[in-house]
């Protein structure tokens, strides 16, 4: 036992140190940190508001101790979709875990190290909103010593199982893709996890929740807790637990939940030291293929330079995981989730509202659906890590007699697919499911097309000033970074001046005269766009190293 | 032919290179030789335009590296010191991708790819991404790229280091046929063997000065005369 301590402490040491990082970030980490603050504030404030109304609601009947299960559900919820990134990436992605193999430890103990830093930053989530949460209900309810210390414990609990079982079957998960023995092909189906994850979670609350609401459950149904902790029994004990700490009934309840926690923990070790290693061994990078005659044939087609420098652009997202599901997945998952709560919604007012858009003032209309775009296709991954993405490869630019601007072309390229990727999806949402009128699409849709060119020249302009090229690990391109809010702040700035202007100019009315003034404007932009980025090329693409 | 005058190139106020003045004729190997350290890479990166001059100039076959890189950068193929080329390509890509970039006609491709790497080994291996490669088999593909364009100029850096004796024998003699040609080969190593087995001359850089240039034969008489040379040659000798 007590090298596996020994282990986590180490790995818990390795992982969260400061000593490596350079003053700039932790410079970035402090600023974070004061720009927390006030959302931090307000969080807490929103929290403490809801909690109160919800207390008033539910506590004439009794049932206040469903506002604990809903946050012990959303908390349980957050955990697993927190872990299933985290434990994944320091169970099997993380550059070390090939070394600790060779060395005299158990494969629990080795797991339970991994384990360390990823359960510990549940925490994180936890100090934030679960404590203040069960200290607010405590407070509503004017609970005694009694609940404190129970809910302390409680707090301490509540991550060890959903936790645990996550990473469990992430174990079993990567027992089985680890048949096909490719580490790139199982970080692209973990990077797709998450993602289902969400919109699993999102289409079982729909479902589950329908169109009743809590109050109207409230009235009707007896077991009111049951009901919404439904699929979490952890959820359902807690609060159980919580609800009468006094009570024999609330001490048992307390008690089975420490004793299933710690036959949680019991349960990861034994699995872990039966899968861990069986999903590590042989995870290698990249797959092996033999090479015939004919497949030379496919290759040699002369291409133009742009072409060959998209195309290697876009197969290196496609190809690097991490990027793969930073760039490609991330900026799908917008629309695709829209598109998911749009068609939930198909019976709902959204569904076919279309028409009545019809109706509305044209200029309003216009106006707002271009404020739509400039959030979605604001900050674009692809665009601010253009440069960034090729990492310790870029002097291969530099020696090869490729003009620089139509790398930089290429670069641009590829992040506008992605914009123009979300724009259809978002478009055929918008036709088909809204039925938004022909006319205002049409608007719209070349409206956008200008603005993502703009966004992702201010991406691709940002990364360039200043990329990040000396990384080891494809994830120090986002993580750290603060250079995702940089271009976004830009354009919110720029494009709200115009929408206002635009907005308070009464002469300009209509959906095609407000349309065609915006036309020109972005044109504009765009050509400004252009011309700075070509004299930042100038300044800057020979001197990044 | 590759002219160097006055080059000069600066890490945070220090002196990499140091007006390093040199001419690489054609028709010979060159070899550039010098300790860990010495200015090796530094003064190749300015030469192939990675890294811009801080003073000096450099010019490929009478063309600018600075004023007029494009065409500059057609004249030589260049064999970096490091592996980190485009990693996630596939070798039969990345060949390709050069293709596209020098303007190869296809059939010259299909020819040139089949006979190069299976000359070096690596044919199995093309349809695998470059980062499953081993560091010689990257070295490899780099070659085989640089001799698919074909260019007067061959310019690479510490290009035996990790390969195995029958490629860096394969490599040897395919510099010595592009020598043979009246082209011009450049080559930089650490290894005072490498050079006395391969190179017509030789000059040799220690913190970023040119200490000594001319045959192989003014080499041997230097190190016995002159104190400062005769250290280095210890230096190049012994870590080995
Ligand atoms: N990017 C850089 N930043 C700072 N110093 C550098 C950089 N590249 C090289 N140097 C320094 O310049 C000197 C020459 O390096 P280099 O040309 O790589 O030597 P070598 O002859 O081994 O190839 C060394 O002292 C090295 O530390
Ligand atoms: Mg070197």
């Amino acid at each position: 036992m007590s090298n596996t301590w020994k282990l986590m402490k180490l790995m818990v040491k390795m992982q969260l140190s400061f000593a490596h990082r350079s003053t700039a970030e932790k410079t970035g980490y402090l600023i974070l940190a004061v720009i927390m603050i006030p959302f931090g504030l307000l969080i807490l404030t929103l929290l403490n508001e809801l909690i109160a109304a919800m207390y008033a609601a539910f506590s004439p009947t009794g049932d206040e101790a469903v506002i604990l299960g809903v946050l012990f559900v959303l908390m349980t919820v957050f955990y697993c979709f927190i872990s299933i990134g985290t434990v994944l990436s320091s169970f099997y992605f993380a550059e070390d875990v090939e070394s600790f193999v060779p060395l005299p430890f158990h494969p629990y103990q080795i797991a339970a190290g991994k384990a360390a830093v990823p359960f510990l930053s549940l925490y994180g989530v936890n100090a934030v909103i679960l404590l203040p949460g069960l200290a607010f209900y405590g407070l509503h309810s004017g609970a005694g010593l009694l609940y404190y210390s129970s809910a302390l414990l409680v707090w301490l609990l509540l991550p060890v199982l959903p936790f645990v079982l996550t990473a469990i079957a992430i174990m079993f998960m990567m027992r089985f893709v680890n048949i096909s023995k490719n580490k790139d092909r199982s970080k692209v189906i973990a990077g797709l996890l998450g993602f289902g994850f969400v919109i699993g979670i999102n289409v079982v609350i729909r479902l589950e929740g329908g169109s009743q609401n809590m109050y109207q459950l409230a009235a009707g149904q007896g077991d009111l807790l049951g009901l919404v902790t439904k699929f979490f029994p952890t959820a359902y004990i807690s609060s159980s637990a919580l609800a009468a700490p006094a009570s024999i009934q609330g001490i048992l309840f307390l008690v089975l939940m420490t004793a299933l926690s710690a036959g949680g923990i019991a349960l990861f070790f034994t699995i872990g030291q039966k899968l861990y290693f069986k999903g590590v061994l042989g995870l290698s990078g990249g797959k092996r293929n033999t090479f015939t005659e004919d497949t030379v044939e496919v290759y040699v087609k002369k291409k133009p330079l742009i072409y060959s420098l998209f195309r290697k652009e876009v197969l290196l997202i496609l190809r690097t995981p991490t990027f793969f599901t930073q760039v490609f997945v991330q900026s799908l998952i917008l629309p695709v989730l829209a598109i998911v709560l749009i068609i939930m919604e198909m019976d709902g007012p959204l569904g076919g509202a279309g028409p009545q858009l019809a109706e509305m003032n044209g200029k309003f209309v216009i106006l707002a659906s271009v404020g739509l775009s400039v959030v979605v296709f604001g900050s674009n991954p692809a665009s601010i890590s253009s440069i960034s993405r090729d990492g310790k490869s870029w002097f291969n630019h530099l020696y090869l007699p490729i003009p620089p601007s139509k790398v930089i072309m290429s670069k641009m390229l590829t992040a506008y697919l992605l914009n123009a990727i979300s724009l259809v999806i978002l478009s055929a949402a918008a036709l088909w499911v809204i039925k938004i009128p022909l006319s205002i699409w049409t608007a719209w849709f070349i409206l956008s097309l200008l603005i993502s060119w703009i966004a992702s020249a201010a991406g691709v302009m940002v990364d360039l000033y200043s990329p990040k090229l000396d990384w080891t690990d494809e994830r120090e391109v986002f993580k750290g970074r603060f250079i995702g809010i940089v271009p976004l702040a830009i354009e919110a700035l720029v494009f709200g001046v115009i929408l206002v202007i635009v907005w308070n100019i009464n002469s300009l009315q209509g959906l095609w005269p407000v349309t065609g003034a915006l036309l020109i404007i972005f044109l504009l932009l765009v050509f400004l766009m252009q011309t700075a980025m070509r004299k930042l090329t100038e300044r800057r693409y020979h001197n990044l190293l | 032919m590759i002219e160097i005058k006055q080059a000069t190139k600066n890490f945070a106020g220090k002196a990499a290179v140091k007006d390093l003045n040199l001419t690489v004729p054609d028709g010979k190997i060159f070899g550039f030789l010098g300790p860990n350290g010495a200015g090796k890479s530094t003064t190749i990166k300015m030469m192939t335009g990675i890294l811009p001059l801080d003073a000096g100039s450099i010019s490929m076959n009478g063309v600018d590296i600075s004023t007029d890189p494009m065409k500059a950068k057609h004249q030589f193929g260049y064999v970096p010191d490091r592996s980190d080329i485009f990693l996630r390509l596939k070798g039969m890509e990345y060949l390709n991708f050069i293709g596209d970039v020098f303007d190869v006609p296809p059939n010259v491709r299909k020819e040139k790819i089949e006979y190069l790497t299976k000359s070096f080994d690596i044919y199995e291996a093309l349809n695998d991404q470059i980062h499953t490669y081993s560091h010689g088999m990257r070295q490899k593909i780099v070659v085989s790229g640089v001799l698919l364009h074909d260019p007067d100029v061959w310019i690479l850096d510490e290009p035996l280091t990790g390969l195995d004796p029958k490629s860096s024998y394969t490599l040897k003699e395919m510099m010595r046929e592009h020598a043979a040609k009246g082209k011009t080969v450049f080559f930089s190593t650490h290894v005072l063997e490498v050079v006395e087995q391969l190179c017509d001359e030789v000059a040799i850089i220690n913190k970023g000065h040119v200490q000594f240039r001319g045959s192989m034969k003014e080499m041997k008489q230097q190190f016995q005369e002159d104190n400062n040379l005769e250290k280095l040659f210890l230096e190049l000798t012994q870590n080995e």
